[in-house]
């Protein structure tokens, strides 16, 4: 693959799966310099993934797995931020929000999301984002039946949890 | 509330995605990185050249001090004023080379990245550079009929800053390759 391929790949794949890949990163990072902590990791690793994708899997699902083997593995470290002099009164955020005023809803489905374990996190995404079980097995790497049951778990939890006051009428 | 109804609500972010990268801040963070590393390099290149001139002065003016004179110790101080030249002449041939790069977000980081690779350049060169002046100082400290503690101590001290020097050039190396990666962002 040359490099011109490779680049081509990766602004089809970012332009693609954006939705996708700020899913992943605010269901890991909380505070903003995170999310963009995260994100440059996660588009490093997507880009050198590319020469290895060998299209046995669709690119989603691809993207996918890297994405959440990034924010797993980061996730994991002490210290977020590469550089310590780096604070949120001297570093603006790469990322912004839109003007429009984000929905409550998704803030506190986020929020619950990020209550669960890492694992958990990847599967409540996995789950709705649609994705199957057997495809779900493939990315993470653990069977249907032991899936099956997290996923559950999982969903039992945020029904009860909406169904609790102040939840933004969720 | 049923897990459908939960779905709907998170199926609304797919169309419109949440965030936006900001490139005023893209920009901002490339100029960031390369005002950091210009730091670096004026920092080490200064020191660089004042350390070496200092100790090529004190080897030259010691032996001049000490009768009879060490050959040795005098090839030691002239590769060491030679070393303190070679980072002056690198410097002033840097310095005029920063006018070829334009004021685009990625000028400015071919700038940094330019800057970074000079600096792994120098710090492998500089490294390098300790056998030769360890061989030196060691012959001459044999020559001027020193103990053995001595040149042992010497050579410990020799071999922890061989093992610095090459723990400061990863720094630079990674600096570099932290550099490489945001123009790779930025070009595709």
């Amino acid at each position: 693959m040359t490099e011109q391929e490779q680049n081509q790949t990766f602004t089809d794949w970012l332009g693609q799966y954006k939705a996708l890949l700020f899913k992943v990163v605010r269901a890991y990072a909380v505070p903003i310099m995170d999310q963009d902590d995260l994100l440059q990791e996660i588009l490093i690793q997507v880009w050198h993934s590319i020469p290895t994708f060998k299209q046995q899997s669709s690119s989603t699902t691809w993207v996918y797995r890297i994405a959440l083997n990034t924010a797993i593995k980061w996730s994991t470290k002490e210290r977020k931020h590469t550089d310590a002099r780096e604070t949120i009164e001297t570093v603006q955020p790469m990322l912004q929000e839109p003007s429009a005023q984000p929905d409550e809803r998704i803030s506190w489905l986020y929020d619950e999301i990020h209550q669960l374990n890492e694992v958990d996190r990847s599967l409540c995404l996995l789950f709705l984002d649609g994705f199957s079980y057997k495809e779900m097995a493939t990315i993470l790497g653990i069977s249907e039946s032991n899936i099956g049951v997290k996923i559950n778990r999982i969903k039992k939890q945020l029904i009860t949890k909406s169904k609790q006051p102040n939840h933004y009428g969720i | 509330m049923e897990f459908d109804e939960l779905q709907k609500i998170w199926d609304v972010q797919t169309k419109e995605p949440m965030w936006v990268i900001n490139e005023t801040v893209l920009r901002n963070r490339v100029q960031a990185k390369t005002q950091q590393t210009f730091h670096i390099t004026r920092i080490s290149e200064l020191l660089s050249i004042i350390v070496n001139a200092a100790a090529g002065s004190f080897v030259l003016a010691v032996n001049l001090a000490k009768s009879p004179a060490n050959l040795a110790m005098y090839l030691l101080a002239t590769w060491i004023f030679a070393t303190a030249l070679y980072v002056l002449v690198s410097r002033i041939r840097r310095l005029n080379g920063e006018k070829t790069f334009d004021r685009t977000v990625l000028g400015e980081l071919a700038h940094a990245i330019s800057m970074a690779t000079y600096q792994v350049r120098l710090s492998r060169l500089l490294r390098w550079n300790m056998l030769p002046i360890v061989a030196l100082t060691l012959l001459g400290v044999w020559e001027g009929g020193k103990s053995v503690w001595l040149l042992l101590g010497l050579i410990a001290f020799f071999a922890l800053a061989y093992v610095a020097s090459g723990w400061e050039h990863s720094i630079y190396a990674a600096k570099k390759r932290e550099l490489e990666v945001l123009r790779e962002k930025l070009t595709q």
